[in-house]
């Protein structure tokens, strides 16, 4: 029997997060307003309108090109899409055909099996985004709030080998945009779409079959439950000895399945041609340069920093660079605190990380910061509070914004290392539990852990406990 | 004299010194569209009968309460000592191809006959910011396509003040007409192969097509986007200069509106020609045209008319213009061609916005789906001028057809635009300051007489277009009265941005000329 | 002549372009048509250099006189209502069109 290898492509929009829409002033996000109140004679394609080219989108779609390690042109060309569609209200659109943006670049994805794989682009490009229609009663009903919208599209290579890999493209992509800020890159709101081709061949062949284009999936999970369905789909047709169709599917994702979409226009139809209303995009060296100091460290190399850097095991250093603020956090905490990056990252991933995610906050949110998590490592490393006080700290701190010596000062939860005090509470606890001292004192020692804890209930969890033993053993003796 | 045949730069001197008011020139203005414009332009026009055939024409909507309201507004700023602006108290007229707030604007055709627009083009803003008296929107060719203006869907269309059995050209006919006949005093036109220099050139009044780029195409419903030029259309070089000092600048509404300063256009304008050098060339004296079988025809301009451009060269030549003979300008003949591809490919993809989903005419007839709303829609709104045009631009950027016509014509623009850079090259053989030609090959002509040919048509635009494609300045102005009774315009044409030095030269010929007996005859529309 | 534009391409043209026409005006476009290619095969017999660049404005566009692009700051246009209030059907601030004809998924 054959085994067969899937051969996947994605085409990606990516939503950019400007405050403007791509050639006009009207805003760019309007997901909270009404149908057509957030257009323009510009967006909404009036007589005798003419675009004028956003400058940050062009910024946020070179530093996107620059961490995709694709070439930035130096002259690149907007042409028109021509085609009629009721969401499109100039009847074109205005994209990027045979001068785009950039070109080539690539993604590394870590698979799990401990390899990369490199997944190349063909090509990235701005063009704007079109309006939007909904169905009713036999109606189209067009809300043009979302023309205009920035879009950098990015098409891979047919690189992808199976449902999970595009899955995992699409989790690294959206760390990538995020991690860059140049999108917000919510699948829901639709700031991250993706259309994906697929065809099967057998294992180790290096020729491609005829893909089938899945369109509408709009969640990470919807984009690998639809690729594994057409896999399936694909192998099935085949192994009946049918041929695969270039057909256009859309996935439902309420019913789960695929379904056939009517048969689209070939690109001939669209008859590209260079949009005149619009001058040739120059990119020069001096602002390109200016564009990339804002480039930070990538999160695949920031992830092998951290296991080389601070000797963090992988599992750890992948956690923390998931987002930027978080590795930019753990960062800091490490320099404040000085001690074991390691002992950083643990209280990150237990208890910083379980903060962010109760409260969906990230990191750059919290009012704990780094400085504060390193100080009260520090306070427990020196003994002045136990564990159970520290972890309580955390949340003081973030509720309060005070400094953790303050808190612990104020609220008096320093452990009481007070000799004294800690030896009358263990003579009491001693005097009202005779039976157990007699227990203990015919051989059952293991009593002592008892004899700590009603010593630490009593004081309120302050005593240090390995005071309060040796005290206790030594009365006991 | 009434106000109304007055020069602007007079009115507006007049005005100043409060001898006359903004409300009393509107009136004179208003009273010659009464006496001679007749009725305006509609969708619905019946049988044109006798009387429709003697008068103008010129209007689609009048816009009389809105330039009341400006004149008052100018007379009260005189009254308060305050600047009533740099086109205080001018009536103006509109090519209905501008987009103005809250009035009709219609192209022209019926796809867009109840379209009111909700912002106004930045030459029309900036005109009212100047104290100008919008009169109201001109007709023109549907959507600008063609050189007549009788592919309107208004009707009846303008007629020639000189001669109302003549078109007055196109596609600015409204513009031109209303100037010529005293309706306004200044016309807002658009060129895009010489739709505002041949009309000036037929109905005798200066037309000036502005460097691309100089004037926004903002509000300027687009035909050709890399050729459209809006522009000023007077009766003198001087309202001219006015005019494109107030229009012309960099907008922050239009990419392709040069960061160019503006000069001042007027300083010079006095100047006079001594040292420039002026070139005439063969090319300009000619035009080559495909008969019914396809085969290439070279015929001369009419004698007069290169009679009419060598007596400005010889005027200018005693004022002290050097005049260069023989300068070659090979590609001419390629200007028509050419066109035909670009602004096809251009004008079809313009016109895919019109489509019944957002404004202007949508189909009565029941539809089964949106596509068949769609064809309908699109069926009846267009006449036959926008469909040829659509029909062409498809044909010719279709994948397959896109290397043979259409980035071919686009490289035959290098050459076009190399004729006139070797001619302007202030290092090269030539050294021209301008270029000096026959703005047409022909005067008017009769209406019905090449409508409907639209190859024929085309080439009347064959010594205007060249400007468009190279981008350059070009002005029309008026240079005698042919054996038919109808204006001959004369053309200058410059390097980019050397509109101040095209006025001027424009202004010395001008001035040469004021005394000729030509100068001192009317339209015939004026005459009764 | 060996090219021209024969009723077939004709009438996809006129698809493409989402017209429909009479017999009558179909003639006559497809006539001019066809006198509009004659004038622009003059193209064909110039001779171009295989260099020559194209031109897409006759005016060269330098660094210096291009218009800076647009910053990034948020100027709401006052009248979305005026914009709507054109259009031929609306309903609750949406546009309504005929409905887009699909075929029938399996
Ligand atoms: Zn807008």
């Amino acid at each position: 029997m054959t085994e067969y290898e899937a051969v996947i492509g994605l085409e990606t929009h990516i939503q950019l997060n400007t405050t403007t829409k791509i050639f006009c002033s009207c805003k760019a996000d309007s997901w909270f307003d009404p149908p057509n109140s957030n257009i323009c004679p510009v967006c909404s394609g009036l007589p005798g309108v003419l675009p004028v080219l956003n400058r940050a989108v062009v910024e946020k779609a070179v530093l996107l090109a620059a961490a995709m390690h694709a070439e930035i042109q130096t002259e690149s060309c907007f042409d028109r899409k021509n085609y009629f569609y009721p969401d499109l209200p100039k009847g074109y659109q205005i994209s990027q055909y045979d001068k785009p943006l950039a070109r080539g670049g690539y993604l590394d994805l870590p698979l799990s099996d401990g390899s990369c794989r490199r997944v190349r682009i063909h090509k990235l490009h701005v063009e704007e985004d079109a309006g939007k229609t909904k169905n009713e009663r036999g109606r189209r009903l067009i809300d043009f709030n979302r023309c205009g919208v920035p879009l950098v599209e990015m098409v891979t290579a047919p690189d992808l080998r199976s449902a999970d890999e595009a899955a995992q493209y699409l989790i690294r992509l959206r760390q990538l945009l995020r991690w860059l800020g140049v999108s917000e890159a919510d699948m829901e709101k639709a700031h991250l779409r993706c259309d994906a081709n697929v065809s099967i061949r057998p294992k180790g062949a290096d020729y491609l079959n005829p893909k089938t284009e899945i369109k509408n999936v709009n969640s990470i999970d919807a984009v690998r439950d639809a690729i594994a369905k057409e896999i399936e789909r694909q192998i099935r047709e085949v192994e009946a000895g049918r041929r695969i169709e270039a057909w256009t599917l859309e996935w439902d994702e309420d019913s789960g399945k695929l379904r056939k979409m009517r048969s689209k226009e070939t690109e001939a139809d669209y008859r590209y041609f260079r949009e005149p209303d619009l001058l040739t995009l120059h990119i020069d060296d001096a602002w390109k340069n200016g564009i990339l100091k804002n480039l930070p460290e990538l999160p695949l190399e920031r992830r092998q920093r951290f296991m080389e850097q601070y000797g963090l095991p992988e599992y750890d250093a992948d956690l923390l660079t998931g987002e930027r603020s978080l590795s930019e956090y753990f960062e800091s905490a490490v320099k404040a605190y000085g001690g074991d990056p390691k002992r950083v990252s643990n209280w990150m991933m237990n208890d910083v990380m379980r903060m962010l995610n109760e409260s969906s906050r990230t990191a750059a949110q919290l009012q704990l910061t780094p400085e504060h998590l390193a100080e009260i490592l520090k306070l427990l490393d020196s003994g002045t509070i136990n564990t159970s006080t520290a972890k309580g700290l955390l949340e003081k701190v973030d509720a309060s914004g005070k400094a953790p010596a303050t808190i612990v000062a104020e609220e008096g939860l320093a452990k009481v290392s007070d000799d004294s005090a800690i030896r009358r509470v263990c003579e009491e606890v001693l005097t009202e539990n005779p039976k157990e001292v007699q227990s203990y004192k015919g051989g059952k020692v293991t009593l002592i852990g008892w004899f700590v804890g009603q010593v630490m209930r009593k004081m309120g969890g302050k005593a240090d406990p390995s005071l309060a033993r040796q005290i206790l053993e030594e009365l006991l003796r | 004299m009434e106000l109304c045949d007055l020069p602007a730069y007079e009115l507006m001197r007049l005005l100043r010194q409060r001898k006359i008011s903004a409300t009393e020139i509107l009136a004179s203005c208003l009273a010659r569209i009464e006496t001679i414009d007749g009725r305006p332009g509609s969708l619905e026009p019946g049988e044109i009968n006798e009387e429709d055939q003697q008068t103008v024409h010129a209007f689609i909507t009048l816009t009389d309460d809105r330039a009341r309201a400006q004149a008052m507004a100018v007379d009260k700023k005189l009254a308060a000592g305050e600047d009533p602006g740099r086109l205080a108290g001018v009536p103006f007229t509109v090519k209905d191809i501008f987009c103005v707030q809250g009035t009709r604007t219609t192209a022209a055709s019926r796809i867009l006959a109840n379209f009111v627009a909700p912002y106004t083009a930045t030459p029309v803003a900036r005109m009212e910011a100047e104290g100008a008296l919008m009169v109201g929107k001109v007709n023109l060719d549907e959507f600008t396509y063609g050189s007549s203006n009788e592919s309107s869907a208004f009707q009846p269309c303008p007629r020639n003040p000189w001669n109302p059995q003549r078109v007055p050209g196109g596609s600015s006919g409204g513009s031109v007409a209303s100037v010529a006949a005293g309706e306004a005093v200044l016309s807002l036109g658009t060129d895009t192969a010489g739709s505002i220099r041949q009309p000036a050139a037929f109905c005798g009044v200066v037309g000036l097509k502005p460097t691309y780029g100089r004037v926004s195409r903002y509000g300027l419903i687009a035909f050709g986007s890399s050729l459209d030029c809006p522009g000023p259309i007077a009766r003198n070089v001087t309202d001219a200069a006015m005019m494109l000092q107030v229009i012309a600048g960099p907008d922050a509404h239009d990419s392709t509106a040069a960061n160019v300063p503006v000069e001042d256009y007027l300083a010079q304008l006095e100047a006079g020609v001594k040292g420039l050098r002026i070139g005439l060339s063969p090319d300009y004296f000619k035009i080559t045209y495909p008969d019914e079988r396809g085969e290439y025809v070279q015929q001369a301009v009419p004698q007069e008319f290169e009679a009419a451009v060598r007596h400005a060269a010889d005027l200018l030549a005693k004022m002290g213009a050097e005049i260069i003979e023989d300068v070659p300008m090979p590609n001419t003949r390629y200007g028509i061609p050419a066109y035909f591809v670009i602004s096809r490919v251009e004008a079809a993809s313009n016109l895919h916005r019109y489509d019944g989903v957002k404004y202007g005419y949508r189909t009565m007839e029941p539809v089964r789906d949106l596509n068949e709303m769609y064809r309908k829609t699109r069926a009846e709104g267009f006449g036959p001028q926008p469909k040829l045009r659509i029909l062409m631009g498809m044909y010719v950027s279709a994948a397959q057809y896109s290397e043979q016509y259409y980035q071919r014509a686009l490289r035959v623009r290098t050459l076009i635009r190399r004729d006139f850079d070797q001619a302007f090259d202030p290092n090269g053989k030539y050294r021209l300051h301008a270029l000096l030609t026959p703005t047409t090959p022909t005067t008017a002509f009769p209406l019905g007489a090449v409508y409907g040919d639209s190859v024929l048509m085309q080439y009347a635009d064959q010594l205007t277009v060249p400007a468009n494609h190279a981008g350059v300045p070009g002005i029309s102005v008026p240079g005698g009265i042919a054996t038919d009774g109808l204006p001959i315009g004369i053309q200058f044409l410059a390097a980019d941005y050397q509109e101040a030095l095209l006025l001027r030269i424009a202004r010395a010929y001008e001035q040469a000329t004021e005394a000729e007996s030509w100068r001192q005859l009317k339209p015939m529309v004026l005459q009764r | 002549m060996s090219e021209f534009i024969d009723r077939s391409t004709f009438d996809h043209l006129v698809h493409l372009a989402a017209l429909e026409l009479s017999p009558e005006q179909a003639e006559y476009l497809l006539r001019e048509l066809n006198n509009q290619l004659k004038a622009i095969r003059e193209l064909e017999a110039i001779p171009l250099d295989a260099d020559l660049p194209v031109t897409l404005h006759g005016v060269p566009y330098t660094s210096s006189i291009s218009p800076t692009l647009r910053s990034d700051d948020w100027q709401p246009f006052d009248r979305p209502q005026d914009i709507l209030a054109q259009a031929p059907q609306a309903e609750d601030g949406y546009l309504i069109v005929p409905d887009i004809p699909h075929t029938t998924l399996e």
